[in-house]
C-alpha cells in the first residue's frame, strides 16, 4: 500500500460506511441535546434530569452501529489485510466525535453528571451496538443501544446501583466504568476482527 | 377500492403477516415488558386503579423502541431492497402495498400488547378483593399501537436510510419522555399523551373507581387524538407522486385532512378541562352527568355500641377499625354531638391543596392500601380522636383549649386503647405530675360503665367549663 493509496482507501472505506452522514447525525443529536438542556424539556432533578442525555447518547450509539454495515457483504473479506484496521479506526473516530458533539451540545448547559459521565455513557452504548452488529448484523444493529436505554432508563427511574447500568452510576463509579469500558473493547475488538454478521441477501 | 381488489389485498396481507419484522421483535417487546412494566406494576397493591392507570404509563415506554424501530425497519425495505421499481410495476398501487405492510406490523404489535396487558389483567381478577378491571387505560394505551408503527412506517417510507430507524426510535421515545411530564396544568395540551392517566396537579388519586367513577373524559379525548395521528401519518405515505393515481392520492389527502380535523378537535377539547371534586379530568364537550354519581357499594359494617362501616375493598380491615375506635367510642356513645355510625368516607380534594378530611363528625377518611392494619389502625384512631375531643368540647390546637378537667377526662378515654397513637396522645393531654394528671389516672381507672354514666350526667357542665378537677370521680 503506497502513502498514496492508503488515504484514498481510507476515504472510501468512510464513504462506504456513510460516515459523512453519521457525522452530520452525530450533531443533529448534539443539537438537540443542547435544546433540551436549554429549555429543560423534562422537567425534574437528579436521576430524572439525566433521561434525556442518556437517550441521546444511547442515539449516537445506534448511528455509530449501523456504520458498520457494509455495501459489500462477505467479498470485502477477501480484499486485504486493512479492513480490520478501517473498521477499528472507523469505530474509535465516530466513538471520538459523538463525545465531543455532546460535550460541545451541553457545554455551559449544566449537564448532569458531566463530560466524564457522558463519554462513559457513550462508550458503553456504542460497546452495546457493537456487540449488536456482530450478532444480528449492521443494519440492525441500532436494536442493541435502543434495548439499553430502556434498560437504562428504569434504572434511572428507580435508582439502580449495578454497575451494569452505568448511567445511572456517578460520574467517578469505578465499577462502572470498568463495565463501560470492558462493553467498548470488547465490541470494537470484535467487529474490528470480524466485522458484523453479513446476512445471506448480501 | 372496488370489490374485485378487496380479495387480492388478503393475501397480501397473509404474506406480510408472516413475514413482518415485527414478529422477530416481539420477544424484545415482551422481554422489556416484563423487566420494566410488569414488575413495577406488580409490587403495587392488587387495586385495578393503580395497576390500570400504572400500566398506561409504563407499558407504551417499553413498545416504543421495538414497535418503532421495526415499523421503520419494515418501511424502508423496498429501498434497502432495491426492488421499487420493480413492485411499481404490480397490479397493486404502491400505497395499498404500504398500507398491507404497516397493518401487518401494526397487528403483531397489538397481539403483543394485548397479550402483555392482558396478563396484567388476568392476575389481578384473581387477586383483587372488589371491584371489575379499568379498560379505558387499556384503551389508551392500545391506540398508542398504531401511532407509533405509522411513524416509524411513514419515516422508513419517506425517508430510506440505515440512519432513518435509530433516529425515528429517538424521536419517539424522547417524545413520549417530554409528554410524560406535562407540568401541573389539566387544561394543556400534553394531558393529550398515552402516558398520562390523569392529571399531573393530583396523581393516581388512590380513591378513584373505588369510590367514584374513573371519568372517561380524558381517555376519550386521547384516542380521539391517537387515531387522528395515526390517520394524519397513513395519508402522509400516499401523498408522493409514485403512490399511486390521482384519485388514490386524493383520498390519501383526505384521510390525512380527516386525521388532523380529530387530532385538531381532541387537542380544542384538551383546552377545555378542568378537574371536578375528586381531582378527575373532566371536558364538559364529553362528560357524561351519570358519571358524577358515586359508586354503589355494599359496605362491611360491625362493631357495638357505634356501628362502623367501611367499603367493601377495606373489609380487612374493619377488625382493625374496630379495635382502634370502639374503646373510646363506646364511653362516648349517645352523648351530644357523638355519632350513631361511623361510616368511611372520601377526603375532600381542595384544588392547589391536596386533600382535607370529611367535614361530617359521623365519617372518617381511610384511603390507600386495603389491607394495611397500620395505616388503617392509625387513620381511625385519629378519627375517635378528634370525635372524643368535640364529645368533650376540647377545641383543637396547639394549645388545645379547654378547661383542666376536659383535657384530663379525654386523657382519660384514651388511656388504655390498645391503639398506641392514642395512648401516646393522651400522656401529651395533661403534663405528667399534674393534678390534671392525677385525675386522669382516677377517671381511667373506673369501670367503662361507670366513666358512661358520669358522662351522660355531667357532659353539659363539662363542655361548659364548669366542672373542676376536684370533681372528677
Amino acid at each position: 500500500m503506497t502513502a498514496v493509496g492508503l488515504p484514498v482507501l481510507v476515504r472510501l472505506h468512510l464513504i462506504s460506511r456513510r460516515v459523512p452522514a453519521t457525522v452530520i447525525a452525530l450533531v443533529a443529536c448534539g443539537a438537540v441535546l443542547r435544546g433540551a438542556l436549554e429549555w429543560h424539556w423534562v422537567k425534574g432533578s437528579g436521576n430524572a434530569a439525566l433521561q434525556f442525555p442518556t437517550l441521546f447518547e444511547a442515539g449516537t450509539a445506534a448511528a455509530i452501529a449501523v456504520t458498520t454495515y457494509g455495501p459489500f457483504g462477505e467479498p470485502e473479506r477477501a480484499t486485504g489485510r486493512w479492513l480490520p484496521w478501517l473498521r477499528l479506526g472507523t469505530a474509535l473516530l465516530l466513538t471520538g466525535v459523538a463525545i465531543a458533539v455532546l460535550a460541545a451540545g451541553a457545554a455551559a448547559a449544566n449537564l448532569p453528571g458531566g463530560t466524564l459521565a457522558l463519554a462513559r455513557n457513550v462508550a458503553g452504548a456504542t460497546g452495546i451496538g457493537l456487540l449488536a452488529a456482530a450478532v444480528v448484523g449492521g443494519a440492525l444493529a441500532w436494536i442493541g443501544p435502543m434495548t439499553y436505554v430502556v434498560v437504562a432508563e428504569v434504572a434511572l427511574s428507580q435508582s439502580w446501583t449495578s454497575p451494569w447500568t452505568w448511567p445511572a452510576r456517578p460520574p467517578h463509579d469505578r465499577g462502572a466504568a470498568i463495565c463501560a469500558a470492558a462493553v467498548f473493547v470488547a465490541g470494537i475488538t470484535i467487529t474490528a476482527v470480524r466485522g458484523c454478521r453479513d446476512s445471506l441477501s448480501d | 377500492m372496488s370489490v374485485l381488489i378487496m380479495p387480492a389485498t388478503a393475501p397480501l396481507l397473509r404474506i406480510e403477516l408472516r413475514r413482518n419484522a415485527m414478529l422477530w421483535v416481539l420477544p424484545v417487546a415482551i422481554g422489556l415488558f416484563y423487566y420494566h412494566a410488569y414488575r413495577h406494576v406488580m409490587v403495587g397493591p392488587a387495586l385495578w386503579n393503580e395497576r390500570a392507570m400504572s400500566l398506561q404509563n409504563d407499558t407504551l415506554l417499553d413498545f416504543v423502541a421495538p414497535v418503532t424501530g421495526a415499523a421503520a425497519w419494515t418501511g424502508w425495505r423496498e429501498s434497502r431492497r432495491a426492488v421499487t421499481e420493480m413492485l411499481t410495476s404490480t397490479a397493486r398501487p404502491r400505497w395499498a402495498r404500504h398500507l398491507a405492510t404497516w397493518a401487518a406490523s401494526t397487528c403483531w404489535a397489538m397481539a403483543g400488547y394485548v397479550a402483555c396487558v392482558g396478563v396484567v389483567y388476568a392476575i389481578t381478577a384473581r387477586q383483587v378483593a372488589w371491584g371489575g378491571p379499568l379498560w379505558w387505560p387499556a384503551v389508551v394505551g392500545a391506540a398508542g399501537i398504531p401511532v407509533l408503527s405509522a411513524f416509524g412506517f411513514a419515516a422508513g417510507v419517506l425517508f430510506p436510510s440505515r440512519f432513518t430507524t435509530p433516529l425515528v426510535v429517538v424521536i419517539a421515545f424522547a417524545a413520549l419522555l417530554v409528554s410524560d411530564h406535562p407540568g401541573g396544568n389539566s387544561r394543556a395540551a400534553w394531558a393529550l399523551s398515552p402516558l398520562v392517566a390523569g392529571s399531573a396537579a393530583v396523581g393516581a388519586d388512590p380513591n378513584v373507581a373505588i369510590f367514584y367513577h374513573y371519568l372517561p373524559d380524558l381517555p376519550i379525548a386521547q384516542v380521539m387524538f391517537l387515531a387522528g395521528l395515526t390517520m394524519v401519518l397513513l395519508g402522509a405515505i400516499g401523498l408522493p407522486a409514485t403512490s399511486g393515481g390521482w384519485r388514490l392520492r386524493t383520498g390519501a389527502a383526505a384521510l390525512a385532512a380527516a386525521g388532523l380535523a380529530a387530532a385538531g378537535t381532541a387537542v380544542g377539547l384538551a383546552g377545555t378541562a378542568r378537574l371536578d371534586a375528586h381531582g378527575m379530568t373532566v371536558i364538559p364537550a364529553l362528560h357524561d352527568a351519570a358519571s358524577d354519581q358515586p359508586i354503589r357499594y355494599t359496605p362491611a359494617c360491625g362493631g357495638s355500641p357505634v356501628q362502623i362501616c367501611l367499603h367493601p375493598l377495606y373489609a380487612a380491615d374493619l377488625a382493625v377499625v374496630i379495635s382502634a375506635v370502639e374503646p373510646v367510642l363506646s364511653q362516648v356513645a349517645g352523648l351530644p354531638g357523638a355519632p350513631a355510625r361511623l361510616s368511611q368516607a372520601l377526603p375532600e380534594f381542595v384544588p392547589g391543596q391536596g386533600s382535607a378530611p370529611p367535614a361530617n363528625p359521623s365519617e372518617f377518611a381511610l384511603t390507600g392500601v386495603p389491607g394495611a392494619a397500620d395505616d388503617a389502625g392509625a387513620l381511625a384512631a385519629n378519627a375517635a380522636f378528634t370525635i372524643g375531643r368535640d364529645v368533650l368540647g376540647v377545641t383543637q390546637g396547639p394549645p388545645a383549649s379547654g378547661s383542666p378537667a376536659q383535657q384530663a377526662v379525654l386523657s382519660a378515654l384514651l388511656t388504655g386503647s390498645p391503639s398506641s397513637q392514642l395512648s401516646g396522645l393522651a400522656s401529651q393531654l395533661v403534663p405528667p405530675g399534674s393534678p390534671a394528671a392525677a385525675a386522669a389516672r382516677r377517671f381511667a381507672a373506673l369501670p367503662a360503665a361507670a366513666r358512661h354514666r358520669w358522662l351522660v350526667q355531667h357532659i353539659a357542665a363539662l363542655r361548659d367549663g364548669g366542672v373542676t378537677l376536684a370533681q372528677l370521680p
